[in-house]
């Protein structure tokens, strides 16, 4: 399984790269950590006439955790995320995904950036960013343009890239206080494309919750945002006797609100079952961890 | 002779540090892949895209132009040339099936070559795969072999009515009477997807022109050299002696790289056209759809059994998808037959039928992989009796006690002709029950589950017959009867022993068994004795590494010949130092005298032979080389009894497994850490049939699991720590030993089917279907609608 | 465009400067141009893990990596394990005593991981362990010698 002739350039600055892309067109692919593009390079799905090679571009490697927001450049690896503690401490919904991203030799190369552009519909980070209203920020030989997470992922494998564009940086809001986050998946092993995920976000005061974020990944279309459920937690009593029931009607919301695709891997109707599975337990770990303290 | 002759540390029975690994720990491995030759090309295939068409054309125009393309090799130019393979006789074919080694005018299933590139550089040549033009004409699909059956089917082969490949009736003992008298009957569906070996390397070959004596020389990753060799001068029209099989180390083998392909032998025919040495890798999207396929069968089982569970009669009816042609070698009546023949398994079974098929459809061939017909045989019967089990109110174990042939009984023929002898069925569980600590699993699974799951527990008995000898055919009804292997053992210039056999390991260890063997029976330090293996040039003649054979055969023949060398030795060292031969003895490579008054060491020894002759007499200097053939006749049991334990999650369908317990019979073990890996090894395969592994076809009959992402083989997550015991029993061949490649296969797949069906019975739930998937699972539990 | 690229790339300790073909794998690099036959093709899609080497200090898999991705980097293989004096690394030598390997297909990559795990952390539970070397897909022996290999060679047990 050889790839079908390309040509190859691994420029050092941004600007060149873009002008590469640009003449490129649709016939273009970036390179970054490669574990999406190459599998498709040697399989011959895909066969660019033009493979960009941005891992010499330094002003892509930056990772900032800033006060307001976490910063991911576009040649952050997966691995470099987790190795950070404050990621791990104050993006926890972040951390705890990307450690189901794959296997270490994945996420040793594999990138963030590259993994939201990808798309793919079982991949965890497309679904956390928009979780927790992440921001993608795109260059081309145009300029500069910033989408919210929702805007920037059109369909399976889709994205809301024009020819010539790519990702080069991620924005990730610090959460609110009193936000407890869990990402739950289900997979056939560790590391395999997960069949149904869930994304979930609760930010508590007073056993009030103030704020719901629900994602459900696995569908086939990309990252889907259920905000019948959001909606219908924002302002709800939250304690240990309410929960598990509010949860189980969530569950059921979900289950009605998605359309999921068959293949291989599982048909509609079991990802339509695991979803809600995956979301009243992600729900449930979520509201754990915001430390609301009348959960006892 | 002496009787103190092992006074030697025995060598055999203990885990020796094989040799054979070093090389391959050190990454100096050689396997197929690693091979270059000087002026070498490289081939790659183009296969169908479609699984039932005609090819009205097919143009290789643009791609023979491609820079770095050699030559575009087409069907329409085999003809004629080669012989295709016509599926091997059987006496209970169905019909004829003949695979061309490049389709010519049909294909017959996704994945078929069409035409072998020749180039400078394997991308080069998949670049000009891309420029060749087919031209189908589709034709109606068969996938599944029900329909495959009916009258008004599509055929795949005109030679085969009704998509028989296979079809066999049998009937033993008064089953009609056993039915209508028994006081249960019993019937169930089993149906176990489609799998393939999914060995970690592929296939390859590297066929070379006159690379030395041979007018052919190839290297191959494969099981059987001596079987290569034979069939390709057969069918290169070549004489035997021409052509040289080489295996490489190799990747796997487990049964898939036992059976006659076509592209190796389209190399072949390249190498001696074009005189220029040729490679083939089959790379993993390839080997997905171009090597064989295994099992995919359904099996409708009854037994009729007494009020105590005692089983009386089981009838059986079989359909197994065996794909588009009968797999050269070993005929498309592998599984068929064995799943039906072997039903009985350990069991006492007066009487049997059976109506099975091999049903042609237009999917991948199947051929034999790892214990072939016996794990789904095995499964089938073993839920059954579960649900006999439940009916009667009686426990699986004690079930399994009242029906498994007693030592008492045997020897024992069964309602299959075949006899049970020297095997310890009933050990095995008993050792099992007792180490599992089943009875107390058993009140645990009985209390509430807190954390929701359901608990299971699965109980599964098998008889794998091991080591066969000329007595049975490989498989029933195919005339291939193998039965015959040499080893030579030789002593060389320094002393040194070597034993050769074509009986290649893909990680069993053969050749370092041998030489344990060899040690033992020589008196002589491990490290003094070496191997050679895997090369028709060098090592005598033998059929090859399957069936679970070698290490009854390869050992049997290493003692045959020990043997004699050994009494060759003795005469001459009687010789040398003057002593009589029954005083003598061989301890650490030395010869001495009982009372080690005198000596003479074996490295001196075979100086004297090679330097000194005219000092010793003729008679006595005839070489030290001895080629002994060994057939045991008759089969050797082997056994094991597995106990594994889950946890299904009623929400999610997983399948966890927390505990496994397996007890087996290997017959004397050589080197227990070998077997011990081959033994767990088979579990972790049967563990993927059980949960994890299916090809899937969609209705026209693509391929959906084309990656490794698709077809899930377990990892290291998925496989629990075994604890593994043994009840061996020596068997009745030379030496004492068994087989045990195959046999935990089998007991895996019947307790991890048995476990998941008894966690779902806690909620009145069943499964009949496998994998046990997540989605099967909650359909049995009826969280899921059944159907569609 | 060039079809081809001058890459220069440290591969066990040994300096190369090479021209390549743009669309070659770093596998096939090191097994067809510096004929380092150790790193093995099991699938050519990233699942199997068998390819599996060291690529500026962490594990990579090289089917995934193309030849000219490597200029400038640091290569560790199969072969690179061994000291100077060819004594097997302590993870060999556990591997070779525990049974590790059978057919060997896996072996080169699934070291590769062993040894990665051990490094970031020292002391792992045998599930650890199992997670570790979950990428990395083994069809002979059912992990368990290679679990218990590399829980010795955790513990320093001698080699």
């Amino acid at each position: 399984m050889k790839p079908a002739w390309f040509d190859y350039y691994a420029p050092r600055e941004l600007d060149e790269a873009l002008h590469v892309l640009a003449d490129a067109g649709a016939d273009g692919r970036v390179l970054a950590g490669g574990q999406s593009l190459m599998p498709m390079l040697n399989l011959r799905i895909l066969s660019p006439a033009v493979v960009v090679d941005i891992n010499r571009i330094k002003a892509l490697g930056h990772l900032e955790a800033g006060t307001d927001a976490l910063t991911v450049g576009a040649l952050v690896r997966h691995a470099d995320l987790l190795r950070s503690a404050d990621i791990r401490e104050r993006w926890p919904l972040l951390h705890e995904a990307t450690r189901q991203v794959a296997h270490m030799a994945i996420r040793n190369r594999g990138t963030v950036c590259g993994s939201v552009t990808h798309n793919d519909p079982s991949a965890e980070h497309p679904s956390v960013l928009v979780t927790m209203d992440g921001v993608v920020a795109i260059a081309g030989a145009q300029g500069r343009r910033e989408l919210p997470a929702e805007e920037f992922f059109t369909g399976m494998l889709s994205n809301a890239l024009e020819p010539g564009e790519m990702v080069v940086e991620l924005r990730y809001p610090q959460q609110p206080a009193g936000t407890g986050t869990a990402f739950v998946e289900f997979a056939r092993r560790l590391g395999d494309f997960a069949i149904a995920s869930a994304a979930a976000a609760l930010t508590m005061r007073n056993g009030v919750c103030e704020r719901a974020r629900l994602t459900i990944s696995g569908m086939g279309e990309g990252p889907f945002r259920v905000r019948v459920v959001e909606e219908m937690l924002a302002g709800q009593a939250l304690n240990q006797n309410t929960a598990r029931e509010t949860f189980a009607e969530a569950a059921a919301m979900v289950v009605a609100a998605i359309d999921p695709a068959d293949d291989v891997h599982a048909s509609s109707s079991y990802r339509r079952h695991l979803a809600g599975v995956m979301a009243e337990q992600a729900l449930q770990a979520a509201l754990l961890r915001t430390g609301e303290p009348t959960l006892g | 002779m002496s009787d103190a002759r092992f006074a030697n540390q025995r060598i055999v029975g203990s885990s020796v540090i094989p040799d054979e690994a070093i090389p391959l720990v050190e990454g100096d491995g050689r396997f197929l892949n690693d091979i270059k030759l000087a002026g070498m090309y490289h081939v790659a295939f183009l296969r169908s895209q479609q699984a039932h068409a005609r090819l009205k054309s097919v143009d290789v125009s643009e791609a023979r132009k491609l820079p770095g393309v050699i030559k575009v090799l087409t069907g329409q130019e085999l003809l004629g040339k080669v012989e295709p393979f016509r599926s091997m006789p059987n006496r209970f074919s169905g019909g004829e099936s003949v695979q061309h080694w490049l389709a010519v005018d049909k294909v017959r299933f996704c994945g078929e070559a069409i035409c072998a590139v020749v180039a400078e550089d394997r991308a080069t040549a998949e670049d000009a795969c891309d420029l060749i033009k087919v031209d189908y004409d589709p034709l109606p699909v068969v996938i599944d072999p029900r329909m495959g059956e009916q009258d008004d089917a599509p055929l795949v082969h005109d030679t085969c009515p009704n998509n028989y490949l296979i079809k066999r009736e049998y009937q033993r003992g008064a089953v009609d009477e056993a039915f209508a008298n028994a006081h249960v009957v019993v019937k169930r569906t089993f149906k176990i997807g489609r799998k393939q070996a999914l060995c970690l390397e592929g296939r390859g070959c590297v066929a070379g022109y006159r690379e030395n004596t041979f007018t052919l020389t190839v290297w191959m990753s494969h099981q059987l050299p001596y079987v290569v060799r034979h069939y390709l001068a057969k069918h290169l029209r070549l004489a035997e002696t021409d052509v040289r099989v080489i295996i490489p180390h190799t990747g796997g083998g487990f049964g898939q790289k036992a059976s006659i392909y076509p592209e190796e032998f389209v190399c072949a025919h390249l190498a001696l056209t074009l005189r220029r040495p040729v490679k083939w890798v089959e790379d993993r999207i390839e080997n997905m759809v171009a090597s064989t396929h295994a099992r995919d069968q359904t099996i409708e089982l009854e037994l009729a059994a007494d009020r105590d569970g005692r089983i009386l009669a089981i009838s059986s009816d079989i359909w197994v998808d065996v794909g588009a042609y009968s797999t050269y070698l070993w005929s498309a009546g592998m599984e068929p037959l064995q799943t039906a023949g072997l039903m009985p398994g350990p069991y006492q079974i007066a009487a049997m039928r059976y109506r099975t098929r091999g049903v042609a459809t237009n999917k991948t061939p199947v051929g034999p992989y790892r214990a072939v017909g016996r794990p789904s045989s095995s499964a089938s019967l073993e839920l059954l009796i579960d649900e006999m089990a439940r009916r009667l109110k009686l426990d699986p174990v004690e079930v399994r006690l009242r029906n498994l042939i007693p030592l008492e009984a045997m020897p024992y023929r069964n309602a299959n002709n075949l006899v049970h002898d020297n095997v310890n069925y009933v050990p095995c569980l008993k050792l099992s029950v007792a180490k599992s600590e089943y009875e107390r699993q058993r009140a645990e699974q009985r209390e509430a589950k807190p954390n929701g799951k359901l608990r299971g527990i699965g109980v599964a008995c098998f008889a794998e017959l091991t080591g066969l000898g000329t007595s049975t055919a490989v498989g029933p009804g195919t005339l291939l009867q193998p039965g015959r292997d040499a080893v030579t053992v030789r002593l060389e210039t320094t002393g040194v022993l070597t034993v050769a056999a074509a009986l290649p390991s893909q990680g069993q260890r053969i050749m370092t068994a041998m030489r344990q063997v060899a040690a033992d029976e020589l008196g002589m330090k491990l490290e003094d004795i070496t191997s050679i293996s895997n090369d028709t040039a060098t090592a005598p003649y033998g059929f090859g590494t399957f069936a679970s054979r070698t290490a009854v055969f390869g050992s049997g023949a290493t003692i045959k010949a020990a043997r004699e060398l050994r009494q060759r030795i003795l005469a001459m060292a009687a010789f040398v130092l003057q002593a009589p031969v029954d005083d003598l003895t061989i301890v650490n490579s030395v010869v001495q005298t009982l009372d080690r008054t005198k000596s003479i060491s074996l490295r001196d020894m075979a100086e004297k032979s090679f330097f000194s002759a005219k000092d010793i007499p003729q008679e006595l200097n005839q070489g030290f080389e001895v080629t002994a053939f060994y057939d045991p006749k008759f089969g050797s049991f082997a056994a094991g009894a597995h106990i594994v334990t889950v946890d299904v999650d009623p929400r999610t369908g997983n399948v966890e497994i927390l505990r496994y317990v397996a007890s087996e019979d290997v017959g004397t073990v050589i080197n227990p850490a070998v077997v011990e890996g081959q033994i767990i090894g088979g579990i972790a395969q049967g563990i993927g049939e059980a949960l994890l592994e299916e090809l899937v076809y969609d209705e026209a009959g693509q391929p959906r699991t084309v990656t490794l992402a698709d077809y899930l083989i377990p990892s290291a997550l998925e496989i629990p720590r075994i604890e593994l015991h043994h009840a061996n029993t020596p068997s009745s061949a030379l030496g004492g030993f068994k087989g045990c490649g195959e046999g935990s296969i089998i007991g895996a797949l019947g307790a991890v089917c048995c476990a998941v069906a008894d966690a779902l019975s806690r909620r009145g739930g069943d499964i009949h279907e496998f994998p046990a998937n997540p989605e099967r699972v909650l359909k049995g539990l009826g969280v899921l609608p059944s159907g569609g | 465009m060039a079809r081809e690229q001058r890459i220069a790339v440290i591969v066990n300790g040994h300096a190369y400067d090479k021209t390549v073909p743009v669309r070659l794998s770093l596998a096939d690099f090191l097994r067809d141009h510096l004929h380092l036959t150790g790193t093995h093709l099991g699938c050519e899609h990233g699942v199997c893990g068998a390819c599996t080497i060291m690529l500026n200090g962490r594990t990579a898999r090289s089917c995934l990596t193309l030849a000219v991705q490597a200029d400038g980097a640091e290569v560790v293989t199969i072969e690179g394990l061994r000291a100077e004096d060819g004594t097997r690394h302590p993870m060999q030598q556990h591997f070779l005593e525990k049974f590790a390997l059978q057919c060997g297909y896996c072996t080169p990559g699934m070291l590769m991981t062993a040894i990665e795990l051990l490094r970031d952390n020292p002391n792992p539970t045998e599930r650890e362990v199992r997670e570790a070397i979950s990428g990395n897909l083994c069809r002979c022996s059912g992990y368990q010698a290679i679990v218990e290999a590399i829980m010795a060679a955790a513990r320093r047990e001698p080699a």
